[in-house]
This record gives structure tokens, C-alpha cells and sequence, in this order.
């Protein structure tokens, strides 16, 4: 009995030991990984700030003209981009933002409109194959390599539904890395712009000239600036999904090395009393011989 | 020396230029532009084409810029651009590549949008193509 119990503790540490040798890789990769992509999302940030300021800055200077971008409509249909990573094991990475997402999904329907799906990254896209909303684009295995050109393809397809009268509004589903521990997971209106006018509280400077005229260059300013908030938002999600994973993988390499411990401490005491019943066996032998 | 003004040149992958210059000439929509210090405010819209930037030892340094604006203000100059590379980073065999793919592209499109998209990028080699030549 004694035996086979050590040899059982002995495999499950074997097999424990095997187990965190994978999580503790996996936590090494998406560290390397997150140290990148947090580089990139940084640089990013610098050009869609500036990027807004323009768009802000034109609006606030030229509010006579409407765009097709800022003019509100009735709103029938709600296009949903939602970027989720392309694998597991994060944590609740993946679970939280598609919650959040179909929820929201669930809202809008209720109130009688339709919702439509653009989803990024593999789990998004396996996801919401199974529910009930129509997936209109789907996107795997693109977040890493992401370029501002792959961006663009996208946001282009998208702003000619909603050039189109498709869909009538743009929301944008991602998770957002706030330091190594946190990511939050959040929602954001893309279409109809909300231009915030109160930015630039300087005076109107009314004198700046357009080339070939405001309307020109705000209409094409903004399908750079959602591709760039598309483009942020899926450099920014991935960093967050590599955190989460580093983060998942480092509890389970500790929990994996601290379940070690004990069943080390159980074949331990397993061992002492085999060796003490042999022991008690011998003398209790030898006592009948003589 | 006359005056100077701040250039900031920003692309989504990096700042790649940020520093005092007399004088930058790009290519918007509606024709080359030249701007030198105290411009007024002024915003364009910038297709792919050359930018030149005068340097601090007098010559005019040559970039590729694919599709951007340019914006002028009182604290300097901001050109936002998709993406930039000086004439002499410029990968010539990779350019090549990419505009014998677009014409490809061209040839088969099966959309308007397609066709679209390979005349941009056909235009965005070319363009890589000819600045390369000013290293």
C-alpha cells in the first residue's frame, strides 16, 4: 500500500514538474513579447494624439461645414468591433472584454436594433460564431504583425458600410493595458465623431488656411484617424493580452511549485513510515524467533 | 543663417524627425509647397510624394512620405504621414517588389475597391522609387 501511494505522489510531481516547465516558458515569451508591443503602442500614441488635435482644431475652426462623419442619424444598425487575442491561457483576458462586448450586444438589441459584429482576433471570432448576432468581417491571427496598412483595409471596408448607410453606428470593443497587472476592458464610440470643441481653449485662430478646403482635409483625416484609433486599439489590446498571460502563467508557476512542496512533504512522511513499519516488522520478527 | 522654425515629422511606428530646419518643401494635393519660418496657419492634405528638408549644412535632405497632412501653427510644423523614409533607407529591391505586385494586382483587381487599393500602393512605390534616386 505504502509503495504504490510513493510511486502515485511520485508521478503527480513528475507530471507538475513538466507542467510548470511549459507555464514558466510561457511566461518568459509573453514578457519578451509585452516589452515589445508596450513599445510599439507608445509610439503609436504620439501620432493619434496629434493626429486628434488636428481633427479637433479644424472643427472647432470651420463649424459651419457637416460631415457625413459627425452628422447624427437614426440609428438602426450598431456595428460592433470587438478585438479579443488568438489564443487562451490569459487569465480572463479574453472572457472579460467578449463579456463585456456581448452584453452590450444583448443591450442594443433589445432596444430594437440590429448589431453586427466585426471581430478581431481568434477567440473573438470563435466566440461570436456561436451567438446569435451576424458577423460581418472576421479577422484571426493579425494582431502581431499588425501595420498601419492592415489597419486601413480594414477601416476601409468598415467606413463604406457606414458611407453606405449599413450600419449607422461604430463601436469599438478592446482592452486596454493600463500597467502590468491591470488591463481594463473598455468601449468606444468611433462613428457618429464626437468632436470635442472645448479642447483648444486658446482663441479661434479663424486665419488658418485649408488646403484644398477644411471640409477636404477633415473628410480625409478621419478615416486616417479611426484606422489609427483601430490600429492603437489592437497594438494596445495585445499588449494587455501578453500582460494577462504573463500574469496567468506566473500564478501558475508558483501555485505549480507550491503544490510541489506539499505533495514533496507527503512522499516524504510516505516514505518515513514505510521505512519505520519495515523497521517495526524485523524487530517484531525477531522477537517471535527468540 | 535665417530664421528657423521647429519640424516634427510623426508616423504611428516613430518621431522621425524632430528639430529646428529653415525651410521644408513637400508635395500636397494641390502642388509643392515650400514653408519657411513665421507661415501662417495652414493645413493640407499630402498625398504620397517628396519631402525635402534643409538640413543644418545647407543641403536639402530628400524623404519618401506616404500619404499624410501637413500642419503649420505658431509652435512649428507637424507632418503626420502614414509613413516616411529618408531617400537613402529606402529599400530599392523591396519597392521594386512591391510595384511589380501592385500592377499585378491591377491587372486581375476583381472590385473597385481593390483596384483602388493597388493604384495607392502602386503610387506608393513609385513614388519610394523615384525619391530614391535623390540619395
Amino acid at each position: 500500500m505504502a509503495a504504490s501511494n510513493m510511486k502515485d505522489i511520485k508521478r503527480r510531481i513528475k507530471s507538475i514538474e513538466s507542467t510548470m516547465q511549459i507555464t514558466k516558458a510561457m511566461q518568459l515569451v509573453a514578457s519578451s513579447k509585452l516589452r515589445k508591443a508596450k513599445e510599439r503602442a507608445d509610439n503609436a500614441r504620439l501620432f493619434f494624439d496629434t493626429l486628434y488635435e488636428t481633427m479637433c482644431e479644424i472643427s472647432k475652426n470651420a463649424p459651419e461645414f457637416s460631415s457625413v462623419y459627425t452628422k447624427k442619424r437614426e440609428i438602426r444598425t450598431v456595428l460592433m468591433i470587438v478585438i479579443a487575442g488568438d489564443r487562451g491561457l490569459a487569465g480572463g483576458f479574453n472572457s472579460n472584454i467578449l463579456k463585456l462586448a456581448y452584453r452590450r450586444a444583448k443591450e442594443i438589441s433589445e432596444t430594437g436594433k440590429t448589431v453586427e459584429i466585426v471581430a478581431i482576433g481568434k477567440k473573438s471570432v470563435e466566440y461570436f460564431e456561436k451567438r446569435e448576432f451576424t458577423v460581418r468581417a472576421k479577422y484571426s491571427e493579425i494582431a502581431e504583425g499588425m501595420d498601419i496598412y492592415d489597419a486601413s483595409d480594414i477601416v476601409d471596408t468598415i467606413m463604406g458600410h457606414y458611407s453606405n448607410g449599413l450600419c449607422d453606428s461604430i463601436e469599438l470593443f478592446y482592452t486596454s493595458f493600463l500597467n502590468t497587472l491591470t488591463q481594463e476592458p473598455k468601449s468606444y464610440v468611433l462613428l457618429p465623431l464626437e468632436v470635442d470643441k472645448n479642447r483648444h481653449d486658446g482663441k479661434a485662430t479663424s486665419l488658418t488656411e485649408y488646403e484644398p478646403s477644411a471640409e477636404a482635409v477633415f473628410d480625409s483625416i478621419v478615416p486616417r484617424y479611426i484606422s489609427g484609433i483601430l490600429f492603437g486599439a489592437v497594438v494596445d489590446s495585445f499588449a494587455a493580452e501578453q500582460a494577462a498571460r504573463r500574469t496567468a502563467m506566473e500564478s501558475a508557476s508558483d501555485n505549480a511549485g507550491e503544490i510541489i512542496g506539499e505533495l514533496q512533504l507527503v512522499y516524504n512522511r510516505a516514505r518515513q513510515a514505510s521505512i519505520t513499519q519495515e523497521i517495526t516488522e524485523i524487530v517484531g520478527g525477531a522477537q517471535v524467533q527468540n | 543663417m535665417s530664421a528657423t522654425f521647429r519640424l516634427k515629422v510623426i508616423t504611428p511606428q516613430k518621431l522621425f524627425f524632430d528639430d529646428e530646419t529653415e525651410n521644408v518643401i513637400v508635395r500636397t494635393t494641390v502642388g509643392d509647397v515650400g514653408i519657411l519660418a513665421k507661415h501662417i496657419d495652414y493645413v493640407a492634405v499630402l498625398p504620397a510624394g517628396p519631402l525635402k528638408v534643409k538640413m543644418k549644412d545647407n543641403t536639402f535632405r530628400v524623404a519618401a512620405v506616404s500619404s499624410g497632412t501637413l500642419k503649420v501653427s505658431k509652435e512649428g510644423v507637424v507632418i503626420l504621414a502614414t509613413a516616411v523614409e529618408w531617400a537613402d533607407e529606402i529599400d530599392v529591391e523591396h519597392a521594386k517588389r512591391s510595384e511589380e505586385d501592385a500592377r499585378e494586382k491591377i491587372k486581375i483587381h476583381k472590385s473597385g475597391v481593390e483596384f483602388d487599393r493597388a493604384q495607392l500602393k502602386l503610387k506608393r512605390a513609385l513614388n519610394r522609387l523615384s525619391v530614391s534616386k535623390n540619395r
